[in-house]
């Protein structure tokens, strides 16, 4: 039982991360992105190619672990140039496309977003081929935090341990960055009503940009985080495509905590449905979790009708 | 004297050779309380939108204190010292009332910036209600937060489009007094408004625009006695009155 909830926060704090970045470009972009998963593919990806540089740099080329955990200090320098790697790549991609199609209906923004994610996907695999990569591969014991007999006992990595709280520190800091700057308060400004925006002296280009680097970069940090506590795939922000929309829509579209915990609700029904269902049927929990959520309730736990 | 704010021969409209500004001017100057009158359709909401540039403008000129603003983008207006406040969703309703100052206060350089205590000294009743999402204040409460939202700025001019829609006339009483309040601050105001004899209560002066050109121009006391006015309204010209 414990296992379960361990298994699904882990999962959780990937899919909250990437769903805050998908919501916060549905809020301020008005469009649901499909390039959301594919930039956390590309951040987990110029990971790989960072911390390769990084340790070349430092001389030796091989990482050495900060005990207890499975990766060095290079891998958190190679976090930080990937996601704004990442973030260089969707502002590339909105002047290329994106800022073309905004002043058009929203279904075509959709579409080029499903178009782009595929060119995205392709072109990493290219670059990259589709065998899984590892940032480190050190093997690392699980710490027995509750005794198998405590409802079923806990372990966890210390990895597994420090994405869930990095997660909660990302979260908490974008929750200031969104109500404790200017920058923050222009956003929701924006994601209310444009037009009030800009002749109440908001640059709404500007703030178009700061959301497709915040996005971005959430989306690269989420990915990091997958491949800390598991493989580096060119399928990993695919495959979380469908979670991540689950835990947008279920937390209410523009909901930034709303976004956090659906992405942990939807962690959670993946990883109790497994002993249930079998792990065969994981992904399609998500599935299941957004069915009821556009049955019941569409506009979501935090949401508003627009 | 440089009028503080004024149009010249402006056309201009939502689509491309539908034309709803067809040459409308006018001046207003510093100091002045100006109410933008006429039957509704007429562009009076077009002319201030235009000039604040949410609505494209195709010929003419606007100027703020002698500067052309013509091709000014919206967000900068502000800074030029111009503000607006639309007549409806004219605050950010998922902000608190705080929040919307603080915003438009930061937008603006510090030397321009009004203090939220000076702010909440004008309208008291909103620093009650600080915290308080400014979508869950009522209409009057709104339109107040709105108006104090653009004067945060310290525009030399302050557009306001149709303040009383929707308010009780006891809360249009109480919004027209603020403004002369804020016209006593040294504020130019020009008033787009609906409810003629409120308007021309507070106004200096008042313009009657009618398909999208100023049609009757003076000062608001004499118009209030004016049968032209009575009779543009209703869709005749003056020739005719």
């Amino acid at each position: 039982m414990l296992q379960l909830v361990a298994d699904g926060l882990i999962v959780g704090s990937v899919i909250a991360l990437g769903a805050v970045g998908l919501t916060l470009t549905y809020s301020i972009l008005r469009f649901a992105n499909f390039g959301q998963g594919e930039f956390m593919t590309w951040g987990a990806y110029l990971a790989v190619s960072a911390l390769t540089f990084v340790l070349a740099m430092t001389g030796g080329g091989v990482m050495q672990p900060i005990e207890p955990f499975s990766f060095g200090w290079q891998l958190l320098v190679a976090l930080i140039i990937a996601a704004v790697l990442t973030a260089l790549l969707a502002l590339l991609l909105d002047w290329l496309l994106f800022r073309r199609l905004r002043h058009g209906n929203a279904i075509t923004l959709v579409i080029a977003s499903f178009g782009a994610a595929l060119a995205l996907r392709n072109l990493l695999q290219f670059f990259y081929g589709t065998l899984p990569e590892y940032y480190s591969r050190e093997i690392q014991i699980s710490l027995r935090l509750v005794p198998r007999d405590v409802m079923g006992g806990l372990r966890i990595t210390p990895d597994q341990l420090l994405v869930i709280a990095l997660t909660g520190v990302v979260v908490v800091g974008l929750h200031l960055l969104l109500t404790r700057t200017t920058l923050g308060r222009a956003m929701r400004a924006t994601a209310m009503n444009p037009a009030l925006a800009r002749v109440a002296g908001v640059d709404v280009d500007a703030v178009v940009r700061a959301t497709w680097v915040i996005g971005a970069m959430l989306a690269a940090v989420a990915g990091v985080f997958a491949g800390i506590v598991g493989q580096i795939r060119p399928m990993l922000g695919f495959d979380l495509l469908l979670p991540l929309f689950a835990a947008a829509i279920l937390g209410g579209v523009g909901s930034v905590w709303g976004a956090v915990l659906g992405g942990f609700i939807v962690g959670l029904a993946e990883s109790f449905s497994v002993p249930i269902f079998g792990a065969e049927y994981r992904a399609a929990t998500a599935f299941l979790v957004l069915i009821a959520i556009l049955l019941l309730r569409p506009t979501g736990l935090f949401g508003e009708k627009r | 004297m440089i009028p503080a704010l004024e149009f010249s021969q402006i056309e201009g409209g939502y689509e491309p050779g539908l034309p709803i500004l067809r040459g409308a001017s006018l001046s207003v100057m510093p100091g002045e309380i100006v109410a933008l009158l006429g039957p509704n359709g007429a562009g009076k909401s077009t002319l201030v939108k235009a000039a604040a540039g949410l609505v494209p403008i195709w010929s003419g000129r606007v100027t703020l204190g002698g500067r052309d603003i013509t091709a000014t983008p919206a967000h900068r207006m502000v800074r030029e010292g111009l503000g607006f406040v639309p007549q409806t969703e004219n605050v950010f309703a998922n902000l608190s009332v705080l929040e919307n100052l603080l915003l438009a206060a930061a937008l603006v350089p510090k030397a321009r910036r009004g203090t939220i205590d000076a702010i909440f000294t004008l309208f008291p009743d909103l620093a009650r209600q600080r915290k308080l999402a400014a979508g869950r204040l009522s209409g009057g409460q709104r339109q107040m937060v709105a108006v104090a939202r653009a004067l945060i700025a310290s525009p030399a001019v302050l557009m306001l489009d149709e303040p009383s829609a929707g308010l009780s006339p006891k809360l249009v009483g109480l919004v027209f007094e603020r403004l002369q309040a804020v016209r006593a601050t040294g504020v130019t105001i020009l008033l787009v408004e609906q409810n003629v004899k409120a308007a021309l209560a507070i106004a200096d002066r008042a313009a009657v625009l009618v398909e999208g050109r100023e049609r009757l121009v003076g000062r608001a006391a004499d118009l209030a006695d004016d049968k032209r006015l009575a009779h543009l309204y209703l869709g005749g010209g003056l020739e005719e009155a």
